[in-house]
């Protein structure tokens, strides 16, 4: 195998790439959401570390929001030459590892709001989502590769590919 | 949360020093073992940067997550490296790995954050309570974002007082972490005399 430059992305962070040879790679997603887009013909791949799902407030980490992440990956895509119509989207994350709410009446599930918020701005970004591995109460790992391979892998489990493609 | 003066993370250093001190009290008590307790760090971190100052983001490790209700919103949690976890369970005639080591893990991080958050609130006057623990294991970094995300909403930092505990004579140590959400930060430094 070549080696691969892995480009951590983390809590609230955005990356994009279209070198062969990087990868993407977003470890231990819990209630977080790592969203891939993927342009498979071109070769170019994004992810987003989603913690919550909308800004309360201006600033801050452009992926920590899912309101916010999604069309600033999608731009940061757009930069790199991909049309909007090429991207895929795929989704890890969104478990709920504990249940720490707080506070009267938000007893929330961090995971599934996550989730909801990230399909509800990528089907205004009309992007299609065409693989995920979310919910349950298990960390995860995701790596993306340029080339179009989406992989996740549950803690202390397999590494499953989401999306098949080029691993490179 | 804005940047915090160096006195005021001095002073949070102190209220740890003094709480996993009396913490590591409660666990040599409870396993009639000596225990030493490293000097806390207290750091304010971007927080993307918050899961490496706890550990590596990929280690298996179990989280025992304590809510705290009352004056200040805030969750404990204890982390342990999920083979020192096992270790401690068998220091208390438990087989790791079972559902009864889970909840003596889980009643292990109750005793730890009832005396840390006991003097806490004896030097703050703050009155503080914890709500039931909440064991998991899985990877490191799954763990802390999960805790932190439920009181990130309104701050791109995190504050972390992080406590390391080590059973003398054992391959077992646990990090013990107070993550408080902003509000909680300020309310400790204004009854501490040391607001910005």
């Amino acid at each position: 195998m070549t080696p691969v430059d892995e480009i951590a992305v983390r809590m609230g962070e955005i990356a994009v790439s279209s070198a062969p040879g990087e990868v993407l790679l977003s470890i231990g997603l819990g209630s977080c959401i790592g969203l891939a887009l993927v342009d498979q013909r071109r070769g170019i791949a994004g992810l987003a570390h989603v913690m919550l799902p909308e800004a309360v407030a201006e600033g801050g980490p452009a992926g920590k929001f899912a309101d916010r992440a999604v069309p600033e990956l999608v731009a940061r895509m757009a930069a790199l030459g991909t049309s909007r119509t090429a991207l895929r989207a795929v989704i890890v994350g969104g478990a709920q590892m504990f249940t720490l709410g707080g506070g009267a009446g938000s007893a929330l599930d961090i995971g599934v709001r996550n989730e909801s918020a990230v399909r509800a701005a990528l089907a205004t970004e009309r992007i299609p989502v065409v693989a995920s591995a979310t919910g349950g109460a298990r960390g995860r790992t995701i790596r993306v590769f340029p080339g179009g391979a989406v992989l996740s892998k549950e803690a202390g489990g397999a590494e499953i590919e989401l999306m098949p493609g080029v691993r490179a | 949360m804005t940047a915090l003066s160096s006195l005021q993370l001095d002073a949070l250093r102190e209220l740890a020093n003094i709480g996993s001190g009396t913490a590591g009290t409660a666990l040599s008590q409870l396993l009639g073992r000596s225990v030493d307790i490293s000097v806390p760090n207290a750091v304010v971190l971007p927080l993307a940067e918050a899961v490496e100052a706890v550990g590596p983001a990929e280690q298996e490790v179990t989280g025992v997550a304590i809510p705290l209700a009352g004056d200040m919103d805030a969750v404990v949690l204890l982390v342990f490296p999920v083979d020192d976890g096992g270790t401690l369970c068998a220091m208390l005639g438990v087989e790791a790995g079972t559902a009864d080591a889970i909840s003596a893990l889980g009643e292990i991080g109750n005793i730890l954050a009832a005396s840390y958050i006991g003097s806490l609130g004896a030097m703050t006057g703050l009155d503080l309570d914890l709500t039931p623990p909440q064991t998991v294991t899985d990877m490191l970094a799954a763990i802390v974002a999960s805790v932190l995300a439920t009181r990130a909403a309104g701050t791109d930092t995190a504050l972390i007082l992080d406590s390391e505990l080590r059973v003398e004579g054992e391959e077992c140590s646990l990090s013990f972490l107070l993550l408080p959400e902003p509000g909680g930060v300020r309310e400790i430094l204004a009854r501490m005399g040391v607001e910005a």
